[in-house]
């Protein structure tokens, strides 16, 4: 469900609470099947753009459509079509992983023995299979990363929304997301926005990066096209550039 | 240079008075200042007033020196177990050991750990002491007129007294967190026994007070010369007894003597005894407590077996999504420790109020009608109680998760519902069984009181979901949200049912409308009483059903 090939666009989008101004006047178009790479420093509104483009939080100005859908109309049509991946894992801790991911799958009016199919192999090729049947209380913080990253890829959304996918994971399971997020987009036509600090994913992983600094996006392109801009020799120094928070080595020990 | 434990207790005093941040010593010092005001001119003056009001003072004088020592003792008993578990019962419910690793990583002494923690929590603990122990003594310092010395040795012997309690509750409470650790799994055991340590103890305690009179004789002597709270309670009453200003004889002293056996110097020995013993134990120890390894937690992984009969029975009749969406808000809910010991809870309490009602031998709730009634109220508490507050969400991302799907908020809550019905049915059984047993009730007494209980026990759910639902407080037990929805979920049952019995009651007094013949005279073989409990019933569910739905549409809307 795309208007002209394009699956977000934002127009003056705007967050402000209170005096702070957490989104600033965004506007901004995500190609359909495209691997959008949303990048910034803490606090930069990251966050509070996906709330806000999934649905979750009201902007205070502007408009957006996502999947062709006005965010202010189409709430829960977009909540059908799109998958979210919270910065932080909100799990049932008395629940297990295959009955969290059942839970989420009958949220989303899914069951039977489909849902069960896919949740076995979701599961195994996050390598989880041996712990599925324990309560997600004793999962460490990266196993439950796992069991939210199926859960939001349980219902086959459009377009998925991924905060942070691979903070707390291992290099391995961080390389496996990676993969998936890849071939998902590459067989399956499905979009990506993806809000990271991680600028080596970011860089393997996005076809088009935005940099948010403040609220306000600052850089827009493809990774080859911001490390060339920036004269630099990879996305790491360019952000730094851009953003800035290099700091010199006399400065670092200045607090001795 | 300064000890560790002061670094600890500033950080308490810190969290204490976040709420007054920027100007914390200032707001401080106004309070106490207050509080003083409060304990030497204010209390006495308004106390002393309000009974002058009803009995002069001067009638009332001898009665109050008379009853001295025997109050003394039963309010300092029940204070000393209130102080004991109080303090408890909220750490458990809020268990953190994670600053204990930073204490601990920082080489600071593990007595520092107590002493500070236990020096954090006295500024508070010293107001509360300072604005409520005047109400309990200005009567008697009062009547005895005490002079301001002894005035401060009372209060100077209470204090010892909760400085020694909350000390050896501070104690307890690092002993129970330190055995429990911050795991899920012994979180959810905390809060469980947070929620029944009351229960657990006071009941016990009850059975202490009246098996007294049998130890003392088994042992030939007052067996409440044994606590700890009778040395403070006697020191108290020997301190206003010496100070006094009413000129008490020689025979009225050695009358005291007799009823308070030992003397002031023995009673304070033993007090000060007990308080550097405690101070003793806790300090020896410190260093076992303080053990922090992952092998002494609870860190065992729980893995779920094949579902039971009734989850199955409920998969078969419901294969929809909703059916599966039914079953994991009951596995959620019946595998917390902490949400079965509020179950338990409730039906203590449902079982225990009747059963003492229809003993206490009074005119009222003597008849079937009117213990129904009873029992309506006491349900639509029992069925709020489970699911107020905690319990509903445990944290604001899994609300996100919920809001991620279309119709998300909605779906989950009305499944919760659904849910908690089903948990808290068979809760009405066991009332009802007791109540129709004790008071020989018919069969259609007996059925009336099931449906009329289970219609009340609904309407407390649906009153409580909804109420938890238009402000959730997630697993944070300490935020006025928590509070406010403990507060109006018991409140707003209790006011749903309990207004009919005074619009009648009203109607009766300022119109004379007889409301009551009115219902006698349109349904003559139907108690006025159960009319009430009908007309309750159907006032609470229609206001459950508003906040139900009340609940959906706040936690449906986009946050602003």
């Amino acid at each position: 469900m795309t208007r002209n090939g394009t699956v977000i666009r934002t127009q003056a989008l705007t967050k402000t609470f209170g005096d702070i101004c957490a989104v600033d006047d965004l506007s901004l178009e995500v190609k359909s099947g495209s691997r959008f790479g949303f990048l910034g420093p803490n606090g930069a509104g990251k966050t509070t753009t996906v709330r806000i483009l999934s649905g979750l939080l009201r902007q205070t100005s502007g408009t957006a459509q996502v999947c062709g859908l006005n965010i202010d109309d189409d709430r829960n049509r977009i909540k059908a079509i799109t998958g979210l991946l919270p910065e932080s894992p909100g799990l049932y801790s008395k629940l297990s992983a295959v009955e969290f991911l059942e839970f989420i799958g009958a949220l989303n009016n899914r069951n039977g023995d489909g849902l069960h199919r896919r949740i076995d192999n979701l599961l195994s090729i996050l390598g989880l299979e041996g712990r599925q049947d324990d309560l997600l209380e004793s999962y460490s913080s990266g196993m439950k990363q796992k069991v939210l990253v199926a859960s939001t890829l349980l219902h086959e959304p459009k377009l998925v929304f991924l905060d942070e996918p691979t903070s707390r994971l291992d290099p391995a399971a961080s390389a496996l997301v990676k993969d998936l997020i890849l071939v998902l987009a590459e067989e399956t036509d499905t979009s990506f926005f993806i809000c990271t600090h991680m600028t080596n994913f970011a860089e393997d992983v996005c076809d088009v990066i935005g940099i948010l600094d403040s609220g306000s996006l600052v850089t827009l392109g493809s990774p080859e096209d911001i490390v060339e801009t920036a004269r630099v020799d990879d996305l790491e120094d360019a952000y730094l550039q851009i953003v800035g928070g290099k700091i010199d080595r006399k400065t670092l020990l200045a607090w001795r | 240079m300064v000890r560790g434990w002061f670094h600890i207790a500033k950080a308490e005093f810190f969290v204490l008075t976040a709420g007054m941040r920027k100007h914390r010593y200032i707001y401080s010092g106004i309070l106490y200042a207050l509080a003083l005001l409060w304990a030497v001119y204010l209390a006495p003056m308004i106390v002393v007033g309000l009974i002058d009001l009803i009995i002069p003072m001067a009638q009332l004088q001898g009665l109050l020196v008379i009853m001295l020592p025997g109050t003394m003792r039963t309010v300092m008993f029940f204070a000393w177990v209130l102080l004991l578990l109080f303090p408890l019962s909220y750490a458990l419910n809020e268990l953190k050991i994670g600053h204990w690793e930073i204490f601990l990583s920082n080489d600071v002494k593990t007595k520092d750990i107590l002493v500070g923690t236990l020096m954090g929590k006295m500024p508070f603990y010293t107001l509360i002491v300072l604005m409520l122990a005047p109400l309990l003594m200005s009567p008697f310092l009062c009547a005895l007129q005490v002079s301001l010395v002894g005035q401060v040795f009372v209060y100077l012997a209470l204090t010892g007294m909760v400085l020694t309690v909350i000390w050896l509750s501070n104690w307890i409470t690092a002993l129970v967190q330190a055995r429990l650790g911050d795991s899920s799994r012994g979180n959810d055991l905390a809060k469980a026994i947070g929620m029944i340590v009351a229960v657990v103890v006071i009941v016990p305690m009850y059975g202490i007070i009246y098996m007294l009179p049998a130890i003392s004789e088994f042992l030939g002597m007052d067996a409440f010369l044994l606590f700890p709270s009778t040395w403070t309670a006697d020191l108290i009453s020997w301190l206003a007894i010496t100070f006094n200003g009413v000129g008490l004889t020689g025979s009225q002293v050695i009358g005291f003597q007799t009823i308070l056996h030992m003397d002031m110097v023995t009673n304070a020995l033993l007090m000060t005894a007990f308080g550097v013993v405690s101070l003793a134990v806790a300090l020896g120890t410190a260093d076992r407590i303080f053990t922090i390894s992952a092998g002494s937690r609870t860190e065992v992984i729980t893995t779920v077996k094949a579902e039971n009969a009734v989850i199955r029975g409920i998969r078969r009749l419901l294969p929809s999504a909703t059916g599966v969406l039914l079953v994991s808000n009951l596995k959620d809910y019946l595998r917390k420790a902490q949400n079965l010991s509020k179950l338990a809870y409730g039906v203590v309490l449902a079982v225990l109020l009747p059963v003492f009602l229809s003993f206490v031998g009074s005119d009222a709730w003597q008849t079937m009608d009117e213990m129904t009634f009873f029992v309506v109220m006491m349900m639509a508490v029992v069925g709020s109680m489970p699911f107020a507050g905690q319990g509903f969400l445990e944290s604001k991302d899994q609300l996100w998760i919920i809001q991620g799907a279309a119709d998300g908020p909605s779906r989950f809550v009305k499944t919760r519902l659904v849910s908690s019905l089903l948990v808290v049915s068979p809760l009405i059984v066991i009332p009802a069984v007791v109540i129709g047993y004790l008071m020989h009730a018919t069969l259609i007494e007996f059925l009336v009181v099931l449906g009329l209980g289970y219609l009340g026990l609904a309407g407390g759910t649906m009153v409580s979901i909804g109420v938890t639902a238009r402000n959730p407080n997630y697993e944070d037990t300490k935020s006025p949200a928590h509070q406010t929805n403990m507060m109006l979920s018991v409140m707003i049952p209790q006011f749903s049912i309990m207004i009919w019995l005074f619009v009648d009651l009203f109607a009766d007094m300022l119109f004379g409308i007889d409301v009551f013949g009115f219902y006698r005279s349109v349904f003559p073989s139907v108690s006025p009483f159960t009319i009430i409990g009908i007309q309750g019933v159907i006032g609470l569910l229609i206001i459950g059903g508003l906040l139900l739905l009340s609940g959906i549409r706040s936690l449906s809307k986009p946050e602003n």
